[in-house]
């Protein structure tokens, strides 16, 4: 086997990728001085004219600029074969005799084909180091990307709870005052007061909303599994979103079926799921009806929520589930709300191994329905 | 006398709060702004009730409240704790710790003096 190279090109030089054959001092000459990439080298020319270059006598070529190199190597005759990708040269291969005896065609042939092979094997390798490296600096980029949005979850936990506690304050004196710990308040006043403690109650449900937000997104979301009754859940709603219905004469109807199953789940949290569908449909409804019907049947409740209201056009429908969203913006100023009561109320059903949908017709009404497990389990979140 | 209740609240705010609402409904209030010294002030007032809030430094409520019912002396006084975090196990915790009651932030004064009536009236 005669000692043999593959180099490749690195600006005016050539670096050595690979060797065998060379003798120590060769080697070392080699490595002291490096090869141009001009004609003056065997490496040089094959790049140059991009197909096989042999040199029958190294010590004999007017053109060769290294017969000293080639005296301590023992070299005579030199064949050189360009590593072709796509026609350009990334490297040159090289095979070198200790006498004057040129390579057949045959062999240079063989050689082409060798060199053909190699290419394909260094090009694979290129592209799969490409690859790891590309999916090292990915990975890196999605750690640093979940650490932030922890970190911004844990923050905005943190936050809200913060504001929770001034607020109790100022809707702990705001009671204080109305109960007349201060002197008897006048009409008046206990009118401002009432509508002071409507807003901060109202501040602090949107506080909340947000840290269940947060919740979810850092991952501490639980839910309290027990036993609960549909019937208690839909009485809940009912006198709590009562006098809502009420103020904006909607009627608000609920068919509950008999002898429902008692169910197993976080009855605070379904009813903040329930409370949350019928109130949107009371915001969203400015006539007519809003009914609640509940049925159970293979293992499952079904909890329906109808409305008379506008209607939710096709294209958001799917996006309305979203954090954030509601149809549009001037929505959100007309009617109020965060946009994110409807994300929160999905996430807890599907915790609870359930599906929470919505169908539409425009100018006829939404209908949302639920599909809970009667004995549900807790489903961690898959983000 | 009075009835005396030790309000153990590190928030200024909320103290002030309660501090209105138990002095106007005829009880005397003792103040501590964290777990350790509601722990000292326990034992040396024996007060008639104690509201311990259970996010504290220093000394939580929970570790103030064992200490407390660790003492013979002190057992009997009622605790109503007083949680900012409506989470899980918390309730469990507060009535593994010792509590006799436990309201959860943010609440109503009048709820929660109706509360402490049914413990000192």
């Amino acid at each position: 086997m005669p000692p043999e190279a593959i180099l490749r090109p690195n600006g005016d030089v050539f670096d050595y990728l690979a060797h065998f054959g060379f003798v120590p001092e060769y080697r070392a000459c080699m490595e002291a001085r490096q090869i141009p990439t001009g004609p003056g080298s065997l490496a040089g020319r094959a790049l140059v004219h991009a197909k096989p270059v042999q040199i029958t006598d190294v010590l004999r070529d007017p053109d060769f600029t290294l017969p000293k190199a080639a005296k301590i190597g023992g070299q005579r005759t030199i064949l050189g074969d360009p590593l072709l990708r796509e026609g350009t040269p990334i490297g040159v291969i090289t095979l070198q005799r200790k006498t004057v005896q040129p390579f057949e065609d045959k062999q240079i042939e063989l050689l082409t084909t060798f060199a053909d092979q190699a290419i394909i094997a260094i090009e694979n390798t290129r592209l799969f180091e490409e690859v790891q490296a590309r999916t090292r600096e990915l990975a890196k980029t999605i750690d640093h990307l979940e650490f932030a949005s922890r970190h911004k979850s844990q923050f905005v936990a943190n936050m809200s709870h913060e504001l929770r506690t001034p607020l109790a304050a100022s809707l702990g004196y705001a009671e204080l005052m109305q109960e007349g710990f201060y002197g008897p308040p006048d009409q008046k006043s206990l009118d401002a007061l009432t509508r002071i403690r409507a807003s901060g109650k109202h501040l602090l449900g949107l506080i909340n909303t947000v840290l269940d937000i947060a919740k979810i997104e850092s991952d501490q979301f639980t839910l309290n599994m027990a036993d609960y009754t549909i019937e208690s859940m839909v009485e809940t709603v009912r006198s709590a979103a009562g006098s809502l219905a009420q103020d904006k004469q909607l009627a608000l109807k609920t068919d509950v079926a008999k002898s429902l199953p008692v169910g197993l789940g976080d009855e605070l949290r379904l009813t903040q799921v329930l409370l949350n569908l019928v109130g949107n449909a009371i915001k969203f409804t400015d006539a007519g009806e809003v009914w609640v019907a509940a049925t159970a049947a293979n293992g499952h409740f079904t909890i329906t929520v109808a409305d008379t209201g506008p209607g939710i056009p096709e294209a958001h429908l799917a996006r309305i589930f979203e954090q954030f969203r509601q149809v549009d913006s001037s929505n959100t100023k007309a009617k109020g709300g965060t946009g994110l009561g409807l994300a929160i109320a999905r996430e807890i059903v599907e915790m609870h191994g359930g599906r929470l949908w919505v169908d539409s017709t425009l100018g006829k009404g939404s209908t949302f329905e639920m599909e809970l497990p009667i004995r549900a389990e807790f489903h961690k979140r898959v983000p | 006398m009075s009835k005396r209740i030790l309000v153990i609240e590190d928030q200024e705010d909320l103290r002030g709060v309660l501090r209105d609402l138990l002095t106007g409904s005829g009880y005397a209030v003792l103040e501590a702004a964290d777990g350790e010294a509601g722990v000292a002030s326990a034992k040396s007032e024996h007060p008639d009730l104690i509201l311990m809030d259970i996010q504290m430094p220093v000394l939580d409520g929970y570790e103030a409240t064992r200490r407390i019912k660790a003492d013979p002396a002190l057992k009997p006084i009622p605790i109503v704790a007083v949680s900012s975090f409506a989470m899980k196990g918390d309730e469990e915790k507060a009535r593994a710790a010792g509590c006799d009651h436990y309201v959860t932030k943010p609440y109503s004064p009048m709820q929660l003096l109706k509360v402490i009536k049914g413990f000192v009236p």
